[in-house]
């Protein structure tokens, strides 16, 4: 004979079915063999780009074949890396065109042209400029006689820093960003499946079924620990492929960073995933149909963009960027700022902490909002339930 | 009006608004134990929101759900087999993990589980196809394990919404056997249905609701009492021997030698009888029994306002 489920068991059933069922779906696989081609796509293609930017060739005519030694100087000061070919006007046109050349440069002493093709590379352009101010400089000292070596000595500038600089930094800006991909793809991806596993389960009917015989805050949250237990393992399976690749491979040579990192993002997955889950959840529970889902996420997905923004474009040139550390304390942008500020060494583990029962509260309150959308919401089909109806108690 | 309950399972007086609408307006009836009772009503009448809220799947804005003289609670809830209205059921599932997984949340064990799909799953002829995803059945078989998922932890209770529909005639009798066998067994089973003459029957009682209440509810023959006492159907005489005769009305006959009349309040069988016979001989005069589609389309376009008294 039947005996009732307590809520642990009623949680745990729907749990394991979700993650079971996740887990044996193709779509697990297929994802994690995506996103590590994709991770390995990016590798490739940054170092393929890190290697060509920084070579560049310049076509000069014999006229201006005079500025060379300053050009190669003034290449070798902003460390890129010049071929320069002496070539006539003519050729030098056409090579121009079919790309063999990224530039020619033509004239004389006080006339110098630089031809591109439809854009004149900037690099170079900056030291086509600082070959001909050298130069013109040279030629305008020439005269005065001033020592040029002295010139130059009293030119110097020191650069120093206060605290020693890193020489990881690198190394830990490229952790905090893959790390940051990591995050975005895990919560997004599983906290998507939240939301059209909810509408699945509306579409079917069988929600019905399942509210006969138990609560929808167990159904709701048993399948959110099922899919965030998939999302973990998911993300699990990658950091470690990541981080023992990586540092196998020698990418990475800074071992304690990088485990530093594997434990920063599981943490802030799971905070990040909960908050998320629980609203995208909420946010499914008010259509019925899987067709409906994609206009009533894209205000989610959105969200979930808003922390890439500083993250991405602020962080590497500015650590201690201030926007960016606010949003590391704000819920719903936190699980991907904070923990890139952590990986660039400018958030303390105190501060990690903060952020991280801040996020905590935020699920609380999230959670309860949710589920009370979500119970007001599940069993009514047809037209889209509003935010006002599925709130009230 | 709350009537004496005393049914196994007594629905109340219960009412329902969606906002503008009064999807249900003191609905009341009994279900007893060992009965099939057929829930009868057009699109939109309230017979889906009636089962949603005997399950607790919905609410009730008041009047409430008894069970032998109790509240019905949670816990009973569980002990309730249900198949909705459009069926429910992971698409993508497996048919045997499906029954499983619904019967490990209705608390049985997980050998108990097992036991159960295997027991149901053969008697419903879908033995074969546990291995399957729902999907990639036909809508037949996908009701077969509906019907599956519904019995698979031995209900105390039985509500249907509309288990026949879609299904094949030979699918039709296996679900009637069933139903007939589980409320052989004691169990007071509930179903709606369009399909007036397998309620007619199957059913032992009916209940036939519109605009959200409850218009009638008896046995078939209680029905018929109802408001075709008396009609009678008179084969023999031509037709033409019924003008005149005091106290009855021809309401229908095919022009020649049948004519159907109805009798006034008051008016002696026997006096019209003996009219008749004066007319010719009468080779038949009996009490006509209209089939339950026409008691229905009587009933429903009578309105609520002649709704028979709930039995008591």
């Amino acid at each position: 004979m039947s005996a009732p489920l307590t809520a642990r068991q009623a949680v745990l059933l729907v749990a394991r079915r979700e993650l079971v069922t996740q887990v044996r779906s193709r779509s697990f696989v297929i994802g994690l063999v995506i996103t590590l081609v994709l991770f390995g796509g990016v590798f490739l293609i940054t170092g393929y780009i890190s290697s060509q930017a920084s070579s560049k060739t310049l076509g000069v005519t014999a006229q201006a074949a005079q500025l060379r030694p300053a050009l190669e100087e003034s290449a070798r000061a902003q460390d890129i890396e010049l071929t320069i070919r002496e070539i006539d006007a003519g050729t030098g046109r056409a090579q121009v065109a079919d790309g063999e050349l990224d530039a020619l440069l033509t004239g004389e002493p006080g006339g110098y042209q630089l031809l591109g093709l439809d854009t004149v590379d900037s690099d170079l352009q900056a030291v086509v400029t600082s070959a001909i101010q050298q130069q013109t400089l040279t030629m305008a000292l020439a005269g005065t006689g001033v020592d040029q070596a002295q010139l130059a000595a009293r030119s110097q500038l020191a650069v120093d820093t206060l605290e020693p600089v890193d020489p990881d930094a690198g190394q830990k800006l490229a952790i905090a960003l893959v790390g940051t991909f990591l995050l975005f793809f895990s919560v997004s991806t599983y906290g998507g499946l939240v939301a059209s596993g909810v509408v699945e389960e509306k579409q079917s009917r069988i929600v019905e079924l399942l509210l006969a015989t138990i609560k929808p805050r167990h159904l709701l949250a048993g399948k959110i620990i099922g899919l965030g237990a998939a999302g973990l393992l998911q993300l699990v399976i990658l950091s470690a492929i990541g981080t023992v690749g990586a540092l196998a491979a020698g990418l990475l040579t800074v071992p304690g960073a990088t485990v530093g990192m594997f434990a920063m993002v599981i943490v802030w997955y799971l905070l990040g995933f909960f908050l998320y889950a629980a609203l995208y959840a909420a946010v499914g529970s008010t259509v019925s149909r899987q067709e409906e889902l994609g206009t009533v996420l894209a205000p989610m997905i959105l969200l979930l963009i808003i922390p890439l923004v500083p993250t991405l474009n602020l962080l590497p040139n500015d650590p201690r960027n201030e926007l960016a550390a606010v949003m590391s304390f704000v819920p719903f942008f936190s699980q991907v700022v904070m923990p890139a500020r952590y990986a660039l060494g400018v958030a303390s583990l105190g501060e990690v902490l903060i952020s991280a029962l801040i996020a905590v509260i935020a699920i609380v309150v999230v959670v309860r909002l949710a589920g009370r959308v979500y119970q007001n919401s599940v069993l009514r089909t047809g037209a889209r339930v509003t935010l006002r109806e599925a709130l009230r108690t | 009006m709350l009537a004496r309950l005393d049914g196994m399972l007594d629905v109340g007086g219960i009412s329902k608004r969606f906002g503008k609408l009064q999807a249900l307006d003191d609905v009341t009836f009994s279900v007893h134990p060992g009965e099939v009772f057929g829930f009868v009503g057009g699109n939109g009448a309230g017979k889906t929101t009636t089962m949603r809220i005997v399950l607790g799947v919905l609410s009730a804005d008041a009047g409430e759900v008894r069970w032998k003289g109790s509240p019905v609670d949670s816990d009973l809830r569980r002990r309730i087999g249900y198949m909705p209205e459009e069926r429910g059921l992971y698409p993508k599932m497996k048919v045997g993990e499906q029954l499983r997984y619904l019967a490990r949340l209705h608390g049985l064990g997980s050998a108990e589980a097992n036991a159960a799909v295997r027991h149901w799953t053969d008697a419903l002829g879908i033995a074969a196809r546990v291995g399957d995803e729902v999907q990639k059945l036909s809508l037949g078989n996908q009701q077969r394990v509906q019907l599956c998922a519904a019995l698979g932890h031995d209900p105390e209770v039985l509500v249907l919404d509309e288990p026949f529909s879609g299904l094949d005639p030979t699918a039709v009798e296996v679900m009637s056997s069933v139903l007939r066998d589980k409320a052989n067994g004691g169990v007071p089973v509930i179903f709606s249905s369009h399909q007036l003459e397998l309620v007619e029957r199957l059913c032992d009682r009916i209940g036939i609701i519109a605009a959200g209440r409850m218009v009638a509810v008896g046995t078939v023959d209680e029905l018929r009492e109802r408001d075709t006492a008396s009609v009678v159907d008179v084969h023999g005489p031509a037709v033409g021997w019924a003008d005149g005769v005091s106290g009855i009305e021809v309401i229908g006959g095919d022009g020649g030698a049948h004519t159907r009349i109805r009798m006034a309040t008051g008016t002696d069988d026997q006096d019209v009888l003996r009219a008749a016979l004066a007319a010719g001989p009468v080779h038949e005069f009996r009490r006509w029994h209209p089939p339950l589609t026409e008691l229905y389309h009587d009933v429903v376009n009578s309105g609520p306002a002649a709704g028979v008294e709930v039995p008591a």
